[in-house]
């Protein structure tokens, strides 16, 4: 047992933890920047200095380990002058001025650095903002960089290394030009980045965003000659309500097609539907793998960072991946083609916007192996920002329906929005088409959950599939090496963010610290609430293949609903 | 008149073959635990800069418990106007290594790395070929005089950044790291270079211990007095007659004959404004106070220290607007721009000060105040801490003189 003291409160602990862990427990809170659960402890903005009884020199309450009788104070007035002073200086940095001012700035309305100076009770600025002059980063299809903006806390550093395992930013020069930069300075769209967009929702400051298409969506929303459908990823509708209600969890499918309607949408569809065919794909080649002899173990194609990823630097498995293409791109690809035959449409005249919690959908709907399924990506983010400035007050919209045709799905589409669902999605069709039995216990515990890696040995008929699921692109490295190492599997689900696409680098940003738990909660209870909870028993899929694609696999579906990778230099 | 009293400084030592390596020997033959007695007894301290206890540095380091243990020898003499390890390492460098041997042998390493300034060249010149004869002669990489004590030396020529001095910055640049300093603890003596128990000693440092162990200067452990042992090398330099490497004996010379006599006075028919006493991180000490012991709890008493022994005469007849702008421009390019107060707080002491205008000699001390407080508190390693030293010790003890408009710092 430990005791020390924190601002004249008496604590006892169990194990030696950071003061700013156990000024928590106590209920201080200690301002912090370049701090972030998850991360290494970095040690560079200083803001959470505290005294300690006996030393002259503040300590860094994140970095420093409590000491049995340490006798602390995290307020006091010495210390609280100096976060003053010191956030002076780290504002000045920030470069807020006419330009590059709060009311434009990606995170107007959730600002950590006006947090923190509400909480540090600042009172004045007298430095004036520092311009560097650096320019916009806007080499990415995905992510913009404004370093600008950026006061080098390296928060996005060690995420992109540490969680994502990748790395593609670093710390350059020293004194007043150090900056966060690329490896040579390249730009994020010419080095390893797999757009995963993890990056922005670990910036504090709004110098990462992603490349916004929400004027030209306003606009095309406007032009009388396109026909203008919509798609809205399975993360989206557990997300969307965040930034108008500040609370994470909440369902609101019913009013996010409202929203889309009002915003003048001539159709809206439900990517979900794209899931459930991606399913009908992806479990036919699956069992077709297996039967055939043919490339195991299978790993998913539905994440586009995942697949970035792989591409760089697992390019000699490029024939592990499914052909399958994911389920924004099945969508677009079905939209232009059954969708315009069905409701007699010129397909030239249909635009296909998606409504994503990812930024690297940007990236894949421009891939020129899919070019043209897909015309526009918003993210979650994106929208609540359309819908906020249509006027549309979201929160208390009546509910509405997807519009038929491809926008019914079952509740295995659903959970394709968290880490796991894809994989609980095939293997109940494939476990009900192997055997041509009903499944007993639909839900798949053993691929559920927020671990970083999942493996499960499931019993199909007399078939023992050796299953594994990666959330979380350092966790797909992992799973890679074990493969590497000789670890046999033979399907695996990879998601590139953690999470999966619930924590989609496109999401809402969040100060829960809970918000993945709450979000997949709510991706459950979708697909618990659904009577429709197999993909192979959406009749609208049936429809499809019955009119159109003839069966999983066919040729029309190989054009259609398929696609190829390519190796990229590291 | 005052005198040196000369052991480190000396002949120069360079030729192998007619370097009798007493000390080591010594240590050998006494063994580890008493080597390390001599020189915790020996009250040697630190010499670039910190002061810590270098027996109770190596003795900590002989009781951690590591695969490997390294010594790493800090040779990146950067605090500008100190040049005493660039004379060891081109004249003495014999001593050098010997020191280097006697705290590896001390504390139980078998590697070691001298870790050179880059801009040293004829001093990493001089130290490769020590290092290549020394493994030729089975002076290093094998066992030394038939003992079973063996050493790997490496040299690393620094890459030009001041932080290096740092020691933790300075083992991140040995791995191959942006040069930065780690967060302590863990301190280097538990994990290192490579995550192993490390010490890293100063260049003097090594050769004073390697006089602690010399049985030919048993005297040496004597000199000076409690908490100031033994001898310092002085860098005299600045409005000086006589400016040059210098060595003295603990308290048994004043600052005023230092500067007088060692030093010949001040250059021409100018008067001497103020000493900066241990390099440029140190707090100023005006003219008329230097009648004082030369020692580190005489330095510590009035506010400044000692440092790295950078001993530097400014006359009146240098601007002192324009002597702080040279140090905080220093400081505002050297900061490795790893921590916020360092970093933003240096580049803004430096705006404040160009902004500064003969006309209305207005300055916001009360700003440079709050900033050099900020930095001081705060800042993640000793260059951060000591980086406003120099500038606000002028602004204290010259503001009024300078008539600044603005509160004056208190």
């Amino acid at each position: 047992m430990l005791r020390a003291e924190i601002d004249g409160l008496n604590i006892e602990l169990e194990e030696k933890i950071s003061i700013l862990d156990a000024a928590k427990k106590a209920n201080i809170n200690i301002p912090t920047l370049c701090y972030e659960d998850g991360l290494s402890i970095y040690g560079g903005c200083r803001l959470c200095v505290v005294e300690v009884e006996g030393e002259d020199l503040l300590k860094p309450a994140c970095a420093t380990e409590i000491e049995e009788g340490m006798k602390i104070k995290t307020h006091s007035k010495k210390v609280r002058d100096l976060r003053k002073n010191l956030f002076e200086l780290i504002i000045a940095t920030h470069n807020i001025d006419c330009q590059l001012n709060c009311l434009t700035c990606s995170r107007a309305s959730n600002c950590e650095l006006k947090d923190i100076a509400e909480d540090i009770g600042l009172s004045k600025m007298r430095l004036d903002p520092i311009k560097r002059g650096d320019s916009v980063d806007n080499s990415s299809y995905a992510v913009i960089r404004e370093p600008e903006k950026c006061i080098s806390c390296n928060r996005c550093i060690r995420k992109c290394e540490e969680v994502q395992g990748i790395g593609i930013f670093t710390t350059a020069n020293r004194g007043p030009e150090t900056v966060v930069t690329t490896f040579k300075d390249r730009g994020m769209g010419n080095v390893e980045c797999t757009n995963c967009g993890q990056c922005i929702l670990s910036c504090p400051t709004g110098a990462l965003h992603e490349l916004y298409q929400k004027e030209s969506v306003l606009d095309i929303l406007n032009d009388e000659t396109k026909h203008v459908v919509v798609q809205t990823a399975p993360a989206v509708r557990v997300a969307i309500s965040e930034p108008f209600s500040n609370q994470a969890g909440d369902i609101s499918t019913g009013q996010l097609v409202t929203a889309l309607k009002r915003l003048g949408f001539d159709a809206v569809f439900d990517t979900n539907f794209a899931a459930d065919l991606t399913i009908m794909e992806e479990g036919t080649e699956l069992i077709d793998r297996i039967n055939n002899d043919g490339k195991l173990p299978l790993f998913t194609s539905c994440s586009p960072g995942w697949i970035k990823f792989i591409e760089h630097f697992y390019p000699e498995y490029l024939d592990n991946l499914s052909s399958a293409k994911s389920p924004q791109q099945m969508f677009g690809a079905v939209a232009k083609s059954y969708y315009a035959k069905e409701a007699g449409i010129d397909s030239d005249k249909i635009v296909v916007v998606s409504i994503m919690p990812c930024t690297a959908k940007k990236f894949e709907a421009k891939r020129e192996e899919m070019a043209g399924d897909v015309d526009y990506v918003l993210t979650t983010r994106e929208l609540a920002s359309i819908i906020k400035s249509a006027g549309i007050d979201f929160l208390n919209l009546e509910e509405s329906e997807y519009d038929e045709l491809l926008g019914v799905s079952s509740g295995a589409a659903d959970i394709f929005g968290t880490t796991g669902g894809v994989m609980e999605a095939a293997l109940r069709t494939a476990t009900e088409l192997i055997t041509g039995e009903e499944l007993g216990k639909i839900e798949f515990e053993a691929v559920r959950g927020l671990e970083g890696i999942k493996k499960a040995e499931v019993e199909i008929g007399g078939l023992k599939l050796r299953a594994a699921v990666a959330n979380g692109l350092g966790n797909a490295r992992k799973v890679m090496e074990m493969i590497k190492d000789g670890e046999e599997f033979d399907f695996i689900e990879f998601m590139a963010c953690p999470g999966g696409c619930m924590g989609g680098g496109g999401q809402p940003i969040s100060s829960d610290k809970n918000v993945l738990e709450k979000r997949q909660q709510a991706i459950y209870k979708i697909d618990k609430s659904k009577k429709m909870r197999k993909s192979h028993e959406n009749p609208y899929i049936k429809k499809l293949y019955d009119n159109y694609l003839e069966k999983p696999g066919s040729e029309i579906a190989h054009k259609l609903l398929h696609t190829k990778y390519k190796a990229r230099k590291i | 008149m005052a005198q040196e009293k000369l052991y480190l400084k000396g002949d120069k030592l360079l030729d192998i073959s007619n370097y009798e390596f007493k000390s080591i020997k010594n240590a050998l033959r006494i063994g580890r635990e008493k080597t390390i007695k001599k020189v915790k007894d020996s009250g040697l301290k630190g010499r670039g800069g910190a002061g810590f206890p270098t027996g109770i540095k190596w003795e900590m380091a002989a009781e951690v418990e590591g695969k490997e243990k390294y010594v790493v020898c800090n040779a990146d003499e950067g605090e500008p106007g100190t040049f005493k390890d660039r004379y060891l390492l081109e004249e003495r460098p014999l001593k050098v290594l010997e020191g280097i041997m006697l705290a590896a042998y001390a504390v139980g390493a078998d590697k070691a790395y001298i870790y050179i300034r880059g801009e040293y060249s004829k001093s990493i010149e001089i130290f490769s070929e020590i290092i290549e004869t020394a493994r030729e002669k089975k002076i290093l990489d094998a066992n030394l005089f038939d003992s079973d004590f063996k050493l790997e030396l490496k040299l690393i020529r620094g890459a030009g950044a001041y932080v290096c001095g740092d020691e933790t910055s300075l083992i991140n640049s040995i791995e191959g790291k942006r040069g930065r300093s780690r967060i302590k603890p863990p301190y280097p003596i538990e994990k290192g270079l490579f995550k192993q128990p490390t010490v890293v000693n100063n260049v003097e440092s090594l050769c004073c211990a390697a006089e602690v162990l010399n049985p030919d200067s048993e005297e040496f452990s004597e000199l000076g007095i409690k908490g100031s042992k033994g001898t310092k090398l002085l860098c005299l330099s600045g409005d000086l007659n006589k400016p040059g490497l210098y060595e003295v004996e603990f308290a048994q010379i004043t600052l005023a004959e230092i500067i007088y006599d060692l030093g010949g006075g001040i250059k021409g028919n100018e008067d001497l404004r103020f000493v900066i006493p241990g390099g440029i991180s140190t707090a100023v000490i005006k003219a008329e106070d230097l009648d004082f012991p030369y020692s580190y709890q005489a330095f510590e008493k009035r506010g400044s220290s000692l440092g790295s022994g950078a001993v530097i005469a400014v006359s009146k007849k240098h601007d002192l607007i324009d002597l702080m702008l040279n140090v905080s421009r220093f400081y505002m390019d050297e900061t490795c721009g790893t921590c916020f107060p360092c970093r933003e707080g240096n580049r803004q002491i430096n705006k404040i000060l160009n902004a500064f205008k003969e006309e209305d000699r207005k300055i916001e001390t009360e700003l440079i105040s709050d900033i050099g407080n900020t930095i001081r508190l705060a800042a993640r390693c000793g260059l951060g801490q000591s980086s406003l030293n120099f500038i606000t010790s002028v602004i204290e003890n010259y503001g009024k003189e300078l008539k600044f408009g603005g509160k004056i710092y208190a």
